[in-house]
């Protein structure tokens, strides 16, 4: 590590807390100064005017899915109406403890939201991305893949094979060739290549 | 006692051997007291604190964990990702630590039961008490943080090294917090005041003497940024002008530790830095 | 990125890793992990371990209480060993009675090394008094093999057991205990138990961690001294052959070797 980095602990204090000194993620503010909340490295994001002071932490942040995240899920049931799923990945950030989400029926599409039905939607073990929704319910998140970038990115044939997308609602199986039904995401050419 | 048949179950009574050991029966509790009032076993001073080890990341399943050492103290704490409240109608506001605090079978000198005890309820409630105010609760609502303690070796002053352990494992699992929690435990016999007790000071702090004198325990939690204390804890009869000393050596010695906790955190975030960096 | 691979299809990511013969870990799939022994830790037990296998942790700390012996085996005491998965080693695991796992663990563990003690030493005085040896295995990280653990740290726990000499007044029916007088407990045997997963039905990877083990198709575990065999346990799951089996028993017979003369050193520095 080079020697500008600059590790703090919780209770730290960071900066003076003034128009030109902002308090970001990882810090609160106190009696006029800025303090971090987290063990990890302070970044000063430099804004047009003043400069906003971050904390990062070093590892994984415990954090719990908010409204707008995008997360990675796994199909775990679908129903007629609904599909159950479980979060594996806020954004970039794996979780060590799964938390349960639900994609309702008039979340799948954009579009013509009446005739969507779920089965030709997802699969069970299917590995979406999705955005989260305002919270309505205590026990799980509602999500939503009503965005051309959402929807599956990863899903196996019936074979057990690895399926390609080959259109906006089609998979086709590398093996057998048969394609199958799915609310296909336009993956981002970056994640296509490491997954 | 009820059966317990999830365990492998010994004989339904057995006692410790300490009771039947030859020749001093009955050892009179005060018969120490004279001893202590001059000079203390492991030849400490009055107002010095044990030497405290600390460690981060030893357990690696959890999000964060944590090992504290008051030399024969030995306390081990580990922190989860937050998770949903169970059996929760309503949306609460805050996030809710969950705190379950035990005791090591073998960690007493007399054997302690699978099952948490009273005494354990009460120590894990304090210990909550104590964190809450140094957790940022609002950043994760309707969800709860699981912290579990366990007493390896019980030689006086747990809860305080679980308060310490329990602070700095809590950090370590990225919780946000406002400030680390330190802190450290006191007794009171008579007029003197003992730091950080052992555990033969402690019971001889416990008991009223006959002239029934200040005696007692006291543990404070402090956040060491704001000297703040989070909780203060005690029992026994004391009066006022003693608890407000009392205090004031306490806070003292858990800002001294303080920097101890600090410095043991920067070094797992500088570790963890370095090892990333390969 | 490799994390949320490994997240998304565990299974997908470890087969890359053994495709080219190495675990993720870095270990090749018959590679055990260092296991370091520490004996005697805990002053406030009559005997203490502390076993760590990679990342596994675990405690064992022995609490002599004295009791009276059952009726059909006047002689005898009692050793009574217990395993514990606290929630703290695991999010696996909730606080509340034992799960079904430490239950299969704990008699795993009991029958294990129930060879290891003469209960007959254990007792005092005929259909009075024996001695109680409560056993218990604390699981403070899990990371796979906890059993192995459990077993090395149960031997080794049991070799510094010192118990005081104990009188018993048949007239008064009073012991009277002196506790500057103490005496090992003779330990006959010392199994070691080695583990193994079965991934994708073929592969035999030692040793496993937490992780392989729930990827796992079949697991099985080989209690041996390093000569004989004192137990094969391997509950259902895929198949093995019997050429496999021999390989695991070999590893494990050698690693019984290296853990039994670690046990010793181990035990040797604490009595000095």
């Amino acid at each position: 590590m080079n020697n500008e980095t600059l590790v703090c602990v919780p209770g730290q204090r960071l900066s003076i807390a003034d128009k030109s000194h902002l308090s970001g993620r990882g810090t609160y503010e106190r009696l006029g100064y800025i303090y971090a909340t987290l063990a990890g490295v302070v970044k000063v994001v430099k804004q047009d005017k003043a400069s906003l002071i971050e904390v990062r932490s070093s590892n994984e942040q415990s954090i719990v899915p908010a409204p707008g995240d995008i997360v990675t899920a796994k199909i775990t049931l679908v129903k007629q109406r609904f599909c159950k799923c479980i979060i594996k990945c806020i954004g970039d950030t794996v979780l060590s403890r799964p938390y349960r989400g639900m994609l309702r029926k008039e979340d799948v599409r954009a579009t013509e939201k009446d005739k969507v039905e779920m089965i030709k939607c997802f699969r069970p073990g299917d590995i979406i991305l999705a955005r989260v929704l305002p919270m309505t319910e205590v026990h799980s998140y509602q999500l939503s893949t009503a965005e051309d970038e959402l929807g599956v990115v990863l899903a196996d044939s019936e074979e057990g094979m690895s399926m390609v997308p080959v259109s906006w609602t089609e998979m086709q199986c590398p093996k057998t060739h048969i394609k199958e039904l799915r609310k296909v995401a336009k993956v981002l050419p970056e994640r296509l290549s490491t997954v | 006692m009820p059966s317990d048949n999830r365990r492998i179950q010994g004989p339904e009574v057995s006692s410790p051997y300490c009771l039947f050991q030859s020749g001093n029966k009955n050892v009179d509790v005060h018969s120490g007291r004279s001893e202590v009032l001059s000079s203390r076993k492991d030849s400490r001073k009055f107002m010095e604190h044990r030497k405290i080890y600390l460690k981060t990341g030893v357990v690696s399943q959890a999000k964060g964990s944590a090992y504290v050492e008051f030399d024969n103290t030995k306390v081990i704490c580990s922190v989860f990702d937050p998770r949903e409240i169970p059996n929760r109608i309503e949306y609460s506001q805050h996030g809710e630590l969950f705190c379950v605090f035990k005791f090591a079978p073998f960690s007493c000198l007399t054997r302690r039961a699978h099952q948490q005890d009273a005494q354990e309820k009460e120590l894990s409630l304090c210990l909550k008490r104590a964190l809450e105010p140094a957790v940022c609760r609002h950043e994760f609502p309707n969800f709860q943080v699981d912290i579990y303690v366990m007493v390896l070796e019980n030689d006086g002053g747990s809860l305080a090294a679980a308060i310490t352990c329990a602070g700095l494992a809590l950090a370590d699992a990225h919780v946000p917090m406002y400030d680390l929690v330190t802190a450290a435990s006191l007794g009171v016999t008579g007029d003197k005041l003992l730091m950080d007790p052992v555990e033969e000071e402690e019971s001889l702090c416990q008991n009223p003497n006959k002239e029934n004198q200040n005696h007692g325990l006291i543990t404070v939690a402090l956040m060491g940024a704001h000297t703040q204390v989070t909780q203060m804890w005690q029992t026994g009869s004391m009066t006022a002008a003693c608890v407000s000393d009392a205090l004031t050596h306490l806070v003292q010695i858990c800002e001294e530790t303080y920097p101890i906790a600090q410095r043991c955190l920067v070094k797992s975030v500088v570790d963890t830095i370095s090892k990333k960096a390969q | 990125m490799a994390a949320q691979y490994k997240s998304i299809h565990p299974v997908k990511y470890y087969r890359d890793f053994l495709a080219q013969d190495v675990r993720p870990d870095g270990r090749t799939p018959d590679k055990t992990r260092t296991v370091t022994v520490n004996a005697n830790s805990i002053s406030t037990s009559d005997g203490s371990a502390t076993v760590r296998i990679g990342n596994t942790t675990v405690i064992c700390g022995i609490k002599a209480e004295l009791g009276k012996p059952k009726a059909d085996e006047p002689e005898s005491g009692f050793v009574v060993p217990n395993v514990e998965l606290p929630p703290l080693c695991s999010p696996c695991f909730r606080p509340g009675p034992p799960s079904e796992e430490a239950q299969v663990m704990t008699c795993f563990v009991a029958k294990a090394t129930s060879g290891m003690v003469d209960l007959k030493q254990l007792g005092i005085s005929l259909d009075n008094l024996a001695w109680v040896l409560h056993i218990d295995m604390i699981c403070l990280d899990y990371d796979g093999c906890v059993q192995d653990a459990c077993v090395i740290a149960l031997s080794t726990a049991l070799r510094t057991v010192k118990l005081p000499k104990v009188d018993y007044d048949e007239d008064t029916k009073t012991p009277t205990v002196h506790l500057n007088q103490r005496t090992s407990v003779d330990v006959k045997s010392s199994p070691v138990s080695t583990s193994f997963a079965v991934f994708d039905e073929e592969i035999i990877l030692s040793d496993p961690t937490a992780e392989e083990e729930s990827l796992s198709s079949a697991r099985l575990t080989v209690v041996t001294d390093g000569k004989s065999i004192f137990s094969v346990h391997k509950p259902g799951g895929s198949t093995l052959t019997e050429v496999q089996l021999q390989d695991c028993i070999s590893i494990a017979k050698e690693r019984a070797n290296l853990v039994n003369e670690m046990i010793r050193v181990a035990v040797g520095s604490v009595k000095r």
